[in-house]
Order: structure tokens, then C-alpha cells, then sequence
């Protein structure tokens, strides 16, 4: 089955357990995480990406993605530098896949989100019409994660 | 004396009104107004005092308005302002004043402080003495209509990533909407979800609204900078906006200073009354309340606690619908020490986040919220101001203190009743 939309998009990612979750918001993430160079995201998503990873494990790396998500927020009165923004949005998306379980029946929509939003800083900052095709990209990801 | 100096201390002339002459005759050197400062609690620096921060502003006054003070400087005995004085006093004026009002709230003789500051602003920066990140932001305000350079296409990226994160069209330029929603630069750049939330509450509401494509911006730097001119610029293009488009309510958004600049000081700087209402979001959350049009379903399970942002509960007088609020969502709510309006400042308003020397200072300054919430020991802080959010995130990450902070507005579109199902419940 093809996904066409977000509603189809949604209904399909609510059927997955967290792990699943997890590692498909990972995939997310990997699809936009040339737009943040910080090493802490990187390995956040490492360790969303593998099958068991202890409940230490997972805030450890919450930990990091936090702080890699606070300190490149763009501050009141700067001026905006969207491809940093983009990088902010990826360091986010990296922590909605490293949530606690509690909070694990949004995770990959929420991861999937904020790529989306790092995609369109993006191309804000590239001044390319602010629109992208993130979107139909995580459709086809959750389609081959569902095939696989 | 140089030129620019000569033009500030005109301005300073300008400034000083009945009320500033009488506040400064009627000082009595209590310093309760340091008790109140949390750049002085947090120090213990006396510098900090806000009466001292004002000393420029009142030594124009005795050399010019006063007999004593006009004599000692004909003779010698009083020496002119000069820009080293200017220089020096820029920390205290800009780095740690946050213009948050509380000195002015606990003054036993009524003297508006934070209203002198807003004044001694304006000379200083005609005199060149401002902060250079409240310029930067003073000039995109001027040049582009944003302080950090936000433009049409972006907030209309903004709003398409919106409405397929929620399912809601965004409507813009609306003639005829009964609201029109103002944004912050940070709720575009930063936080998206707000504009998802509201859409959410107005679906629910069955309210029309509508963002305006000349005046999505709220935030008004010539208000933090102290140039009354460019406040005037800001100001009026939301006026013409709002007329443009014919509505009948203007909604600040979840930002302090921008609600206080547009209701409080915005008529008085186009010079007539505005033909529409200006009400805070949370204002207009609340009378959905009222009106029974707010269903929310479900709680938050986590002790919750919220900061009340300066300028809407201090400066704006909005205490309770806040409150009310929460606890549709909250049953676990607790007020922090010093609640509603004597609560204290987060440290970065009134242009102190976007100057960057004052940052370290801001930091020690945050040790006073820091204790608050060790004291109520808290799973979420919740509050209504964008700029209080990341200063706060940036100060509880400093201190290494794991509480997440969310906007209020999200949090009540996360507990809206769905449309099919659940049991709605108001109050």
C-alpha cells in the first residue's frame, strides 16, 4: 500500500510499537541530519536507530539532543539564520526519537514534523520558493519500512 | 561635547515630564527597590539598585529643572553628562534591566521606575549608547519590518508546515475576520506549534481569524530600544492592518513586551484610540472559556507550575485567566513563590536575551527563578511568553535542571476535545 497523505501517514505510524517508532523516526532524521553538524544529534540518532537500548542509554542521549536543541535556538532580536534554524529543528527531531516510552505513541510523527520544519528552513534560507518534498520522502520510507 | 551627546541630552530634556520630576522628588532613598531587582538580589551588587541605574536621568534633571541643581552648574560645582557616563551606565541600563516593573510595584511612594528606564532609554540611544544586538534589531525592524528579519514568504512557509501538521488551513488577509492573530518573531522562527495550537482553538471555537500580510509582527523593538518614532512605525502598521481587514479583535501573541507596546502604549504613540479591541491570547482564551466554547478532555499527570511573563501580568494586569486555564488541563498546579504580579522577571526581557553582553549576567540572574522551582519541585513549566520560554530552557540547561518548558496555548490545543469522541469538560 502506497501512502498518499497524512492521514494515511498517521494511521500507519499509530499501528507501530515504540521500538518501531523509534527506529523509523531515526530514519527521519537521517534524511535531514546533513543540516546539523552537531555531533550530539548524530548520536542521539545512533542510538534511536539500534533495537534494545537501555532506559540509561535512551536519557543519556535525550540529555545531549536537549542541549544540542537549546543552545541552537535562534534568540529574541537576532536575526534569524534559517539554516541554523534548520539545524535547531534537526537537533528536535533527534530528540522525538530518543523519548521516553511514555511518550512514545507520537514519536515518529513528531520526529517527522520537525524534519518537515528543518526541510522548510532550509529552503527558506536557500530562498527556493519555501517548498519542499520532505513529505512525500518519509511516505516512501514508511512504506519500505512497512514492506521490510 | 559631541554631537550625538548634544542630541541625547535634548532628548533627556525632552523626557523629563511632571511625572518624572515629581518621582524623583519624591524618592526617599528606601532602596526597597533593590529588594525587588533580581539583578541586585542575585549579586549583591548595590550598582544594580534601580533608582541608581537612573542617575544620568536625574542629574539632567537637577542641572536643568531644578534651582539648586541650575546654580551648581553655572558655577562650576556640577559637571556636564559626558559619554564616558553614558558608556558606563549602558550596563545598567540595557544588561540589567529587564524593565519588568517590579521596583515600580513595590515603591512605597509610587515611583514608576520601569517608566523612567523606558525614558532614559530614549536618550541613550540618541546618544549612541544602546546595546549593538538591540541595534541590529532596531534596524531590520526598520529596514525589512521584522527585528529578526522574518519576511512574507517565510511566516508563509511557516503556515503550509502548519497546516499539514495539524490538517487546518491558515487563513490570510481575511477581510472581515472577527480576529486577527499577531505573531512574534520567535513563535515563527522557533515555535511553529503555537500557530498549530490556535488554529486547533479556533476550529473548536468556530471562530474566523486571520493573519494580515502587512502585519504579521508583533514584536515592537523601538519599545525595547527606547525610540518612540519606530515604536510609532511598528504600531501603526498593525493599525492599518487591522482597519485593512476590518476585524474587531487584534490578539497579541505569546509575547510580553509586544502585548504591553501594542495595548497600553500604542494608542498613546499614533495619538488616538484604536477602532478595534487588543486582547493578550490569553485574554481571549479565557472568554472562550467563559462562553463554554473551550472543551478540553483529559489532564496532565505531571505537577505542573507556570511563570507568569512581566509584561502581561505586572505590566498588563492579566492574573487569573491564566490560572483558570491551567487548570482545565492540570490537576496537579502549583504556584511558584511570589505568584501573579509580584512574580519574578525570567531575566531576558525588555532586549536583555538579545544583547549579548549581558548574557553572563543573565545567567546569575536566572539563579532567583532556579530557586523558585526548587522549591516546587515541578515535572513542566508552563508559560505564555515565547522570549521567557528560551530564556528560561536556557537557563534551567545552565543549571542542569531537567524541566521541559511549553507554551500555554499548545498545552490546552493538546488537551482539546476531539470532535467524535471524549468527554468534553470546561471547568
Amino acid at each position: 500500500m502506497a501512502i498518499k497523505d497524512d492521514t494515511e501517514f498517521q494511521t500507519a505510524l499509530s499501528g507501530l510499537t515504540p521500538q518501531q517508532q523509534r527506529q523509523l523516526a531515526a530514519r527521519f532524521v537521517d534524511s535531514v541530519i546533513n543540516l546539523c553538524p552537531d555531533p550530539r544529534v548524530k548520536a542521539a540518532v545512533n542510538v534511536a536507530r539500534q533495537g534494545d537500548v537501555s532506559d540509561a542509554e535512551l536519557a543519556m542521549a535525550r540529555q545531549n539532543a536537549k542541549s544540542a536543541s537549546v543552545e541552537s535556538y535562534t534568540q529574541c532580536g537576532k536575526e534569524a539564520d534559517w539554516k541554523s534554524q534548520a539545524g535547531h529543528f534537526v537537533a528536535l527531531a533527534a530528540l522525538a526519537c530518543v523519548a521516553s516510552n511514555e511518550h512514545a505513541d507520537t514519536l515518529a510523527w513528531d520526529a517527522a514534523m520537525n524534519a518537515r520544519m528543518a526541510c522548510t528552513c532550509e529552503t527558506i534560507a536557500e530562498g527556493k520558493g519555501t517548498r519542499n518534498r520532505e513529505a512525500e520522502t518519509q511516505y516512501r520510507m514508511l512504506d519500505e519500512f512497512l514492506e521490510s | 561635547m559631541s554631537a550625538s551627546l548634544e542630541k541625547g541630552v535634548n532628548v533627556l530634556k525632552e523626557m523629563i515630564d511632571a511625572p518624572i520630576a515629581s518621582f524623583f522628588n519624591s524618592c526617599v532613598h528606601c532602596g526597597i527597590c533593590a529588594e525587588a531587582c533580581l539583578f541586585y538580589t542575585e549579586t549583591g551588587d548595590p550598582k544594580y539598585t534601580p533608582i541608581h541605574k537612573l542617575k544620568p536621568l536625574r542629574k539632567v534633571y537637577e542641572q536643568e529643572y531644578t534651582l539648586v541643581g541650575r546654580a551648581a552648574k553655572a558655577l562650576g560645582l556640577s559637571k556636564p553628562l559626558t559619554d564616558a557616563e553614558l558608556d558606563e551606565w549602558q550596563e545598567l541600563v540595557y544588561n540589567s534591566c529587564t524593565m519588568c516593573g517590579r521596583c515600580s510595584l513595590v515603591c512605597p511612594v509610587g515611583n514608576d521606575l520601569a517608566y523612567m528606564i523606558r525614558k532614559l532609554r530614549e536618550g541613550m540611544a540618541v546618544a549612541g549608547h544602546a546595546p549593538e544586538g538591540v541595534i541590529g534589531a532596531t534596524k531590520r525592524t526598520v529596514e525589512i519590518g521584522s527585528p529578526m528579519g522574518v519576511r512574507l514568504p517565510a511566516v508563509q512557509a511557516q503556515m503550509r508546515h502548519v497546516q499539514e501538521d495539524v490538517g487546518i488551513e491558515i487563513p490570510l488577509d481575511q477581510e472581515g475576520a472577527e480576529y486577527m492573530l499577531l505573531l512574534s518573531s520567535m513563535e515563527i522562527i522557533n515555535f511553529p506549534e503555537y500557530l498549530g495550537a490556535v488554529a486547533r482553538i479556533m476550529q473548536q471555537a468556530g471562530k474566523s481569524w486571520t493573519l494580515c500580510s502587512t502585519a504579521f509582527e508583533a514584536t515592537n523593538s523601538g519599545i525595547q530600544i527606547g525610540v518612540s518614532d519606530l515604536a510609532k512605525v511598528i504600531v501603526s502598521r498593525i493599525v492599518e492592518g487591522a482597519e485593512r481587514l476590518n476585524v474587531k479583535t487584534v490578539i497579541s501573541p505569546e509575547c510580553g513586551h509586544a502585548y504591553m507596546a501594542l495595548r497600553w502604549e500604542g494608542p498613546n504613540l499614533i495619538g488616538r484610540p484604536y477602532n478595534f479591541d487588543v486582547k493578550h491570547i490569553l485574554e481571549v482564551l479565557e472568554e472562550f472559556r467563559v462562553q463554554g466554547l473551550l472543551k478540553t478532555e483529559g489532564f496532565e499527570t505531571e505537577r505542573v507550575t507556570f511563570h507568569d511573563p512581566c509584561q502581561i501580568v505586572r505590566r498588563g494586569g492579566v492574573i487569573e485567566p491564566q490560572r483558570n486555564l491551567l487548570k482545565m488541563v492540570a490537576k496537579d498546579f502549583v504556584e511558584m513563590s511570589d505568584p501573579g504580579k509580584y512574580n519574578w522577571c525570567c531575566g531576558g526581557g525588555g532586549g536583555v536575551s538579545a544583547n549579548e553582553n549581558a548574557e553572563q549576567l543573565r545567567l546569575t540572574a536566572f539563579k532567583r527563578k532556579k530557586a523558585q522551582l526548587d522549591e516546587v519541585q515541578v515535572d513542566t513549566l508552563v508559560t505564555a511568553c515565547a522570549n521567557c520560554r528560551i530564556v528560561m530552557e536556557e537557563g534551567l540547561e545552565h543549571y542542569q535542571m531537567n524541566i521541559p518548558v511549553v507554551g500555554l496555548t499548545e498545552t490546552i490545543a493538546k488537551h482539546l476535545a476531539k470532535p467524535t469522541g471524549g468527554t468534553p469538560q470546561s471547568d
